[in-house]
């Protein structure tokens, strides 16, 4: 829970004959995450892999010309075999059922296709010719002009003003005949000597030109009589068309549904074989297991080979590879929250995972700023309402479901602690203390509270830096030891002076202020000292000097804005009482006799509240957490862990 | 969720810390020190791309490999961006985005033009995730371009490419292809940046504005120059609006005026543009760079200021890809072993410090 689940570097040596089973076994668990090898193959000069990867390759296709079949019938995909019947069935014998099947469908979806395009070309030659519908005059005659250069057609509406622009400087006639919102019927006509420039605009402006067949002659209400009987007839054949697939889809849809599953399956495990690594006379398979289902993996192995062997490398964190993959394993309510922590960034193998802090934390500062017992209540209530499902329109937050009913409860808390129920100062009794009646305190505990957070910011970047075996870092970085300390000589400095007695002299921090200032002045060199590593400063150095002098203003600058920033926790708790009183004050205004109109205001305020505050407040809590808890230690960049899967890769 | 200081709170946040993550000029001196392809690549692992090459080795290591997973950086930054800025920019951002996607369009159009199979393709194309609405791989399965067309219906493109097949039918270029889905990006653009209000509106039309000029000037150069094209075919090919630019300046480039005198009238701190035009193959992408370098600027100033508007993220995102394009520009000279001083001038950045 604490850091990401460990994990087992597994190289694993098989037969040919093994080859496919053990796949199967491998993406039926669903623990494996596979890593490429298939590398090996080449340097051997073996090209296995380009074998397997035109089996790949194959099955993706006949996948696609199955999809391709079933979306012409309107057939859904249909559920996936168990993960037991998942095999890898051979190209040529699902080749030849796939091809069957296109033919019969195929015949009967090309001549649809041809008279629904057919259908398409009739209806536009009746919308290019309804705004001409009242001339009762034979416009073929236009077709062979010995003045006029004319175009009749369509165009893009967005074209039609740079259509004009482009012929300002001649003489012309735009007449739009008819519009929708996309298209617009126009005809174009000037003077034939003018025809090469207005061709050119036309064409350029994606005027499309009426070709009307030169079958369709006479006046407009002939040729749109004519068209009507046509799209008539193409309108029965389509409907004698459709009937045929209707028929065709009852027949073919269990076996479709069958092939489909069989290309898909075989093409996930092609495509998974494709990395394998091949040998002389076998297959080396390697990638990443959870140490703690390695037994599982090695007994499933065995029991379908003896010849099978298995060598785990359990991966130490200090020294993991980049790509080693990140599981996080988060139970219940911690889960919710890895939401919020992999929205930042995915932990690296080496670091601590901080779900488990943001589930403490991120409640805490969220019920401390918005404490009010029953506001707390009808969050926690609606958080449960979210995770339910039951409403469809927040179906899509369900996974903040658990996030808001922990926020919510805390803030009930707090709202006890805080003595507030409903905006309401009055009805309990604080168990702690009213924010509005002592502003002072309740800042510094907000600063307080921020200083241990961020303490414990620095002792977890310290432990990651042990953890990475990283010495420089854990010594000297600004968030790290020297770091630590020049925070804490700052602040008990502070405390020194300002407090009359204190009991350790003032001296002492300013000596360990500059000592650890300085360490974290010069952390580059001391880095590069305590590694090893030559040149111990990178370009000159007095670019290295003015360098390090404007980092540790800045981690100085950082230290004060960081502590500071945790003050909102304080006056968010603060201005929540005064939103309240607020609330009430109008309310009183609405209906001084505490009428119906003053429960109005009171009930609308309060859903404002929880609403709109309930917004700001979450946001200056992901605030606190992401860029001054986190960046404190949490540097994030870890791979995904993406185990070898038949569902889930079903499933996308 | 509603704009200004709560809309925007939880992406500035994120998008400045996000922006210490943008290579520093220490960084491209470093990259730029690097003799080859392969130190290169192990320099960029000590930066926020090291996610996206940590798994590139000696043995798979292709000029073309390299690039695409750089790219992938970026895919993910805009990604990110888009999940976290507020609900009523998010159409304009992902707008934004979809430019890579119309370039992944042209490729694949282009691939099919050239009868080329999907495994060469798909690594040319940018990796734009899964929220691309092209089929690519089925269109280019599919073999030509009408069919290719045809698996389009339901998608933004499909409208625009249909109008434009009559006279892909006739004349057999992708030209007019191309050019309406540029056409068709730009106005979509421009109507998403219209939605926008206040703030938002005049911050966007900074970053977005300049890039449109930047974009619809050069197509008016390019368009006379190069294909040579006739007034009225000019101006029906680009823009009608922009930020800088006014519609007269592309015309009177389209009527045929003297290039330079425009250029140099909109932006007064570029100097010798007819020098650069004297030899247009040479020349234009000089200018083309320099005024990406306006949009650069731009972006940079967006964030000095009240932050709380869309600028940020999109001056972050523009960053972002000017990173891509240098790092693309390293990678090709690093592989063909060019000296730094036959490629820095390609850079937008540059290898000096500061």
């Amino acid at each position: 829970m604490f850091y990401p689940e460990e994990m087992t570097e597994a190289e694993i040596i098989i037969t040919a004959k093994d080859l496919l089973a053990v796949t199967r076994a491998l993406a039926g668990m669903g623990v494996f995450q596979q890593a490429d090898a298939s590398y090996l193959s080449v340097e051997k000069g073996l090209d296995s892999t380009d074998d397997w990867q035109e089996r790949t390759s194959s099955y993706g296709a006949l996948e696609r010309r199955i999809l391709n079949v079933m979306q012409t019938l309107g057939i859904e995909v249909g559920s996936p075999p168990s993960v037991d019947r998942a095999t890898m069935v051979d190209v040529g014998t699902i080749s030849t059922q796939v091809e069957q099947t296109e033919q019969a469908v195929q015949t009967v979806s090309r001549q649809l296709a041809t008279e629904l395009k057919k259908l398409e070309v009739l209806e536009s030659y009746l919308r290019q010719m309804e705004p001409v519908a009242g001339i009762d005059a034979d416009i073929t005659a236009l077709r062979h002009p010995r003045y006029l250069f004319s175009i009749l057609g369509t165009i893009p509406v967005a074209n039609v003003e740079r259509l004009e622009t482009s012929l300002a400087r001649m003489p012309y006639v735009l007449l739009p005949l008819r519009q929708d919102n996309r298209e617009m019927v126009v005809l174009l006509a000037g003077a034939r000597n003018n025809a090469d420039v207005l061709e050119r605009a036309a064409r350029s402006a994606y005027l499309n030109p009426l070709n009307l067949p030169e079958a369709y002659e006479g006046t407009p209400p002939q040729i749109i009589q004519a068209l009507h009987k046509d799209i008539s007839a193409s309108r029965q054949r389509i409907g004698e068309l459709q009937s045929e697939l209707a028929k065709l889809r009852d027949i073919h849809r269990q076996p479709i549904q069958i092939l489909l599953w069989e290309a898909r399956t075989s093409r996930l495990l092609a495509d998974a074989i494709t990395h394998f690594g091949r040998l002389r006379y076998t297959y080396l398979v390697v990638g990443w297991v959870p140490s703690s289902r390695v037994e599982e993996l090695k007994q499933r192995l065995k029991k379908i080979s003896s010849n099978i062997i298995v060598e785990t490398n359990p991966t130490r964190r200090s020294t993991a590879p980049q790509d080693v993959p990140v599981a996080l394993r988060n139970p219940g309510l911690v889960g919710a929250f890895q939401l919020l922590t992999t929205t930042y960034a995915q932990p690296r193998y080496q670091e601590i995972d901080p779900t488990v802090l943001m589930t403490v934390t991120f409640p805490l500062l969220f019920g401390a700023m918005f404490g009010d017992l029953g506001q707390g209540i009808i969050l926690a209530l609606g958080g449960i309402l979210i995770s339910t499902r039951k409403v469809k329109s927040l179906r899509s937050l369900a996974s903040l479901g658990p996030i808001v009913t922990a926020c919510g409860v805390v803030a009930a808390v707090f709202g006890v602690l805080y003595g507030s129920f409903f905006g309401f100062e009055d009805v309990i009794q604080p168990l702690w203390m009213r924010p509005l009646s002592n502003i002072l305190t309740i800042l510094m505990i907000a600063i307080g509270a921020g200083i241990v957070l961020l303490s414990v910011g620095f002792v977890l970047n310290m432990i990651n830096a042990i953890i990475a075996r990283d010495l420089g870092r854990f010594l000297f970085d600004h968030n790290g030891l020297a770091g630590f300390v020049l925070y804490w000589s700052l602040l008990l400095l502070a405390a020194s002076i300002a407090i009359k007695g204190f009991p350790i002299p003032t001296v002492v921090f300013v000596v360990t202020a500059v000592v650890s200032a300085v360490a974290v002045m010069f952390s580059e060199v001391l880095r590069h000292l305590v590694e090893g590593h030559r040149p111990l400063i990178e370009g000159g150095a007095g670019t290295y000097v003015v360098q390090a002098a404007v980092e540790i203003f800045e981690t100085l600058i950082s230290f004060l804005s960081n502590s500071l920033s945790y003050v909102r926790v304080g006056a968010f708790a603060v201005a929540h009482g005064g939103l309240s009183a607020v609330i009430f004050i109008l309310a009183a205004l609405a209906s001084p006799g505490h009428g119906v109109g003053y429960w109005i205001v009171v009930v609308l305020g309060n859903l404002f509240i929880i609403g709109f505050e309930g917004l700001i407040v979450s946001i200056q809590t992901m605030r606190l957490e992401y860029y001054e808890f986190f960046s404190k230690f949490f540097s994030g960049g870890g791979a995904r862990y993406r185990p070898l899967k038949l569902q889930p890769a079903q499933s996308e | 969720m509603p704009g200004g200081v709560t809309g925007y709170a939880a992406i500035n946040s994120r998008v400045r810390a996000m922006y210490s993550g943008l290579l520093t000029a220490h960084d491209w001196v470093r990259l730029c020190e690097t003799v080859d392809l392969g130190s290169l690549v192990e320099a960029l692992k000590s930066t926020v791309y090291n996610p996206y090459v940590a798994n590139l080795e000696d043995r798979n290591l292709t000029p073309r490999r390299a690039v695409y997973n750089t790219k992938r950086h970026l895919a993910d930054v805009y990604t990110q961006v888009i999940r976290a800025v507020p609900a009523e920019v998010r159409a304009l951002v992902t707008q934004l985005y979809r430019r890579y996607e119309v370039d992944n369009l042209k490729a694949v159009l282009r691939g099919i033009v050239a009868g080329a199979a999907w495994d060469p393709i798909r690594f040319v194309l940018f990796p734009y995730g899964p929220i691309t609405v092209l089929p690519a791989q089925a269109m280019v399965e599919s073999g030509n371009v009408t069919t290719a067309v045809e698996l389009l219906r339901g998608t933004p493109y499909f409208d625009t490419l249909s109008y434009a097949m009559s006279r892909y039918t006739s004349e057999q270029s992708l030209f007019p292809l191309e050019v309406a889905l540029d056409l068709a990006y730009w106005r979509e653009l421009r109507h998403e940046l219209a939605q926008l209000n206040g703030d938002d509106r005049t911050q966007a039309l900074k970053i977005v504005g300049t890039l449109m000029d930047m974009t619809n000037l050069m197509w008016a150069i390019r368009y006379r120059v190069y294909h040579h094209l006739s007034e009225e075919e000019i101006i029906n090919y680009t823009l009608p609006f922009g930020y800088h630019i006014r519609d007269e300046s592309i015309r009177a480039i389209a009527a045929g005026a003297d290039i330079a005198q425009v250029v140099e009238r909109t932006y007064p701190d570029l100097h010798d543009v007819d020098v650069l035009l004297h030899e247009p193959h040479s020349g234009l992408p000089v200018l083309e760079l320099q005024l990406q370098r306006h949009v650069a600027e731009a972006c940079r100033a967006a964030f000095s200021g009240y932050p709380f508007h869309v600028g940020i993220p999109l001056a972050f995102l523009l960053l972002n890809e000017h990173e891509i394009q240098d790092l693309t520009v390293l990678v090709e000279a690093k592989s063909a072993h060019m000296q730094q001083e036959e490629y820095q001038s390609h850079l937008l950045t540059g290898c000096t410090p500061g």
